[in-house]
């Protein structure tokens, strides 16, 4: 599956910077946040701020990059 | 051994004595209960689920918490345990635990034998009521938990949760006014309040930026009681403390 990219700005409060993920329809997946300062070990990390159908989860996983997301919400679509 | 608290510090008997009044003889028999103290790290398994103990134990100090896990090993921290708090005092009555329960700081916990349990509430048959009224809290405290985590969003259940932490430890004597230590990590409340680290790290942020709280390292300070009580939709009741001080 391609997956398609756009910069987004997410009012969280406090990480502003996101992605939204589209598949090859152009259907709406995911919003990932990318983390601030506030976060220890995982500031500059990924964070599923929203996943929907096979991508919500009450568990919200987060990425090192951008690249270890992806290859998540591919595996997590091939599922099932 | 009995544990080495002067009378007045005993936890267990502090604890009782905030949700039922005790007579000098119970006082005395709860200090000369045969306790072995034992000392263990944090991260630690005091009891697991579907052990058989023959024992229950005492949080003498520092913080437990009760959880349970799904079968692919998600954890849900259902309790937090604090001084004087007998975690696993169903194994008294229920024969296999149905909980497990981690030290989340360096703790020292007293065990105490069922045998010594039985024979303490059939001398002092109010001291079994005073354990019975334990378990009744802790049930009440339970279905607080379950409204809060099912029901409450994240920063109102966070909220929520401090209140109630900062009120049992005041009521055993380990808070100031309204600072106390709390050795619990972001990672702890999100397996307590289910939902992840990352949303329990903004909602400290929302509730310091607030003006509520003060967060530095495992102190925290309350700086609006009446703020934060209103932001957790706190109410002690639940807590069925013999007597609430006029602080809270």
């Amino acid at each position: 599956m391609t997956l398609t990219l756009q910069p987004v700005r997410v009012a969280t409060g406090s990480d502003e910077e996101g992605m939204l993920v589209f598949d090859e329809k152009q259907r709406l997946l995911a919003v990932l946040t990318h983390l601030g300062d506030q976060y220890d070990g995982l500031t500059g990390h990924w964070y599923l701020e929203a996943g929907f159908g096979r991508l919500e989860t009450h568990d919200q996983p987060t990425f090192a990059d951008l690249e270890a997301a992806e290859k998540w919400i591919s595996q997590r679509l091939a599922k099932r | 051994m009995p544990a080495p608290f002067p009378p007045d510090h005993n936890p267990l008997v502090r604890k009782l004595e905030s949700i039922f009044p005790l007579h000098d003889d119970e006082r005395q028999a709860l200090l000369d209960l045969p306790m072995q103290v034992n000392v263990l790290k944090d991260d630690q398994d005091v009891v697991r689920e579907g052990d058989r103990p023959s024992r229950c134990f005492v949080i003498l100090s520092g913080f437990t918490c009760t959880y349970k896990a799904t079968g692919d090993g998600k954890t849900q921290i259902v309790a937090f345990g604090v001084p004087g708090d007998m975690p696993d005092l169903q194994s008294l009555h229920l024969k296999v635990l149905d909980i497990s329960v981690a030290t989340l700081s360096p703790c020292s916990v007293g065990f105490i034998q069922h045998e010594d349990l039985w024979d303490l509430c059939m001398r002092y048959p109010r001291l079994t009521a005073a354990f019975w009224r334990e378990t009744l809290v802790e049930g009440a405290v339970f279905r607080e938990w379950l409204l809060n985590v099912g029901r409450r969003e994240a920063y109102h259940r966070m909220a929520h949760v401090l209140c109630e932490m900062l009120v049992r430890l005041r009521a055993v004597g380990l808070a100031e006014d309204h600072a106390c230590n709390l050795p619990i990590t972001q990672g702890e409340f999100a397996d307590a309040l289910g939902v992840t680290t990352v949303h329990v790290n903004r909602v400290l942020q929302e509730l310091r930026a607030n003006g509520l709280i003060e967060l530095k390292g495992e102190r925290l300070n309350v700086l609006d009681w009446e703020g934060l009580k209103q932001a957790g939709d706190f109410d002690p009741t639940y807590l069925h403390l013999v007597q609430e001080r006029p602080a809270a």
